[in-house]
């Protein structure tokens, strides 16, 4: 099969996929999977054991997910009679979202691949907002997710047959420059650290969007289980080893040099 | 998952990681001192255009470069009759302090993932009290009591040891450490990170000349030193003979980089041994250690010889390689610990600072 590396496109406008609560998957085959998003404050894991949800959570811990996430993603395999090497997918939220945070949960699901040989899904974390929409056929899921200060990251996607397809590169933008193009269209918004550097008139802009109807209340892990084993099931057998962080924003935005 | 089982008598096998700082490095060792692979990337390069190190690239750097240099230090560390793997591995060693918090996140996060999924111990370990075991490495098991100096990139500090996990900071530098003291003045003339070795180099080539420069706390009776002092004494004697600071000085008129820059040196080099020494002989200590990427200096390891063959002081140096920032330091002092069952688990958190 394909050796094409799932490297980040967040230019490229990539093709309808499906975007299935779990219910509503192609399970072929019982599988066993982990799902991780560390990508926000929150820390989000699922775990599917032969096809079924085995267990989720979706905890607000910020800073402490560094400590908690290898006691909870034990905590979880254990309930559920599992060992990580009878994992058979893993999904990881590859961001855009917090740098750090991001690279946490990336670290984990590398390592998890390196040692046990397991598929590893990559799933931009727009794309999960966007799954949590109602689905109206032909309908328009813009999705903001903010940085720091006034700038967000955006894509816009689309349900075509049952499926959201990405219309726009994924961007970080500001959020003065968005608003026009958004044309008081309902939008999916997702704020992590509100108020994170935001001015009054910025918070005001963010409150005065208008929010598209949810069909699943959380950007939660299970979601991003369902999208992930979505894409793994569409194409089985690629070569699923390579995922790399999305960030979007240029690192030099701060410059470590010696005290002066 | 289940190891391997070792061979009859063989000394367990670590895995070491350090992150901290702008440096991926990775390591495996048998027993205490038996390195088998000690791979390290530098970032050097990807942040020469800042001038400096960037967190957020440093911590992207590591991410990309941890699992392949994990898979390298393994190919290279067994022999194509026997490949080593991760499940031969009997405890997983990291650095979590002290350093760029968001870079030792990712070797820490690695680390804690590796030791869980193989059921191996987690080992945690300061950095800085890692950088001595250089010298074991290469030494054997030295007797304590003993004087650690560590000129390490942001850390000058004077370490007192009287066992292996028994030690305290006797002196510090209360400013820039001396590394960044030269790495900031080799920048006024011209010269990039690191700016170590250039210097090195000069005031091995040249004499010091008709020119002195202060040696900041030399006088002072305490055991901290200060560096910053030294950087403005050379931008005042950049100014004096109407020399630019911006990196174009070598090119100028009137003094030429070589004696002055060996001067300069010879201040920073002064100070280092003075106040190791002054250590040693106030706690009593026959001996003393240098470590640290600063330590790779070989104007700096002469004065040392000299120094504490006059004094009748022991000298422990590593050789240049295992100076700068390495795994293998992290894996010698983790291989103790684990000896000794200090060892963490998987709640281990990382710190920026150094305690005091």
């Amino acid at each position: 099969m394909s050796a094409r590396p799932a490297t980040a496109r967040p230019d490229a406008v990539d093709a309808p996929e499906a975007a299935y609560p779990l219910a509503e998957l192609p399970l072929t085959q019982p599988l066993n999977a982990l799902a991780i998003d560390t990508s926000s404050d929150v820390l989000g894991l699922a775990l599917l054991r032969e096809g079924t949800l085995a267990g989720a959570q979706y905890d607000a811990i910020g800073r402490r997910t560094t400590q908690e996430i290898l006691p909870r993603i034990g905590g979880l395999l254990a309930a559920a009679g599992l060992s990580p090497a009878e994992l058979d997918v893993l999904v990881v939220a590859r961001g855009p979202g917090s740098f750090t945070g991001t690279r946490i949960g990336m670290a984990v699901a590398l390592t998890f691949a390196q040692v046990t040989g397991c598929p590893l899904v990559g799933v931009d974390t727009l794309r999960v907002l966007a799954a949590q929409a109602e689905p109206v056929e032909g309908g328009a899921v813009p999705v903001l997710l903010n940085c720091a200060r006034d700038e967000v990251y955006f894509a816009r996607y689309r349900w075509q047959g049952g499926a959201l397809a990405r219309e726009t590169g994924m961007a970080l933008r500001r959020l003065e420059s968005l608003l026009p193009e958004l044309a008081g269209a309902p939008v999916r918004l997702r704020r992590f650290n509100p108020g994170m550097g935001t001015s009054p008139e910025q918070e005001a802009a963010f409150a005065a969007l208008p929010s598209l109807p949810l069909r699943h209340s959380e950007p939660d892990a299970v979601r991003l289980m369902a999208v992930g084993l979505g894409r793994y099931l569409a194409e089985p057998g690629r070569d699923w080893r390579h995922v790399e962080p999305i960030y979007l924003k240029s690192e030099a935005f701060r410059t470590w040099r010696p005290a002066t | 998952m289940s190891a391997t089982a070792r061979r009859a008598g063989e000394a367990p096998l670590g895995l070491a990681i350090d992150t901290t700082f702008d440096d991926t490095s990775v390591a495996l060792l048998r027993g205490r001192r038996e390195v088998l692979a000690n791979i390290t990337l530098s970032q050097y390069a990807d942040h020469a255009e800042f001038g400096g190190v960037v967190p957020e690239r440093a911590s992207r750097k590591h991410l990309e470069a941890i699992h392949p240099l994990i898979g390298a230090a393994l190919r290279e560390a067994g022999s194509p009759h026997a490949p080593l793997a991760l499940s031969d591995v009997d405890y997983v060693a990291v650095s979590n302090l002290p350093g760029l918090l968001g870079s030792i996140l990712v070797g820490m996060t690695v680390a804690k993932s590796l030791a869980f999924l193989l059921e191996r111990p987690l080992i945690g370990i300061n950095h800085i009290e890692a950088h001595p075991y250089a010298n074991f490495l290469v030494h054997g098991d030295l007797p304590f009591p003993l004087v650690h100096l560590v000129a390490a990139g942001g850390h000058t500090v004077l370490i007192h040891q009287e066992d292996h996990f028994r030690w305290r900071i006797v002196g510090r530098s209360v400013d820039d450490a001396a590394g960044e003291c030269v790495d900031k003045v080799a920048k006024m003339f011209g010269h990039p990170m690191p700016g170590g070795p250039v210097v090195d180099r000069l005031a091995m080539e040249h004499a010091p000349g008709p020119y002195e420069f202060p040696r900041p706390m030399l006088a002072d009776p305490g055991l901290d030193f200060s560096f910053s002092g030294l950087k403005t004494a050379m931008l005042y004697f950049l100014r004096d003979h109407g020399l630019p600071a911006d990196g174009s000085a070598a090119h100028g008129e009137g003094p030429s980089e070589g004696p002055v820059l060996a001067a300069f040196f010879a201040a920073v080099a002064d100070v280092l041994v003075g106040k190791t020494l002054r250590a040693a002989r106030r706690l009593g200590v026959p001996a003393v250690t240098v470590s640290g990427g600063l330590a790779a200096s070989r104007k700096l390891r002469r004065r040392f010889e000299a120094a504490c063959a006059e004094a009748g002081m022991t000298l422990y140096y590593p050789p240049p390689k295992l100076c700068t920032d390495n795994a293998a330091m992290v894996g010698c002092l983790a291989a103790y610990r684990y000896e000794a069952g200090r060892v963490d688990d998987l709640t281990l958190e990382g710190y920026p600072n150094l305690p005091m």
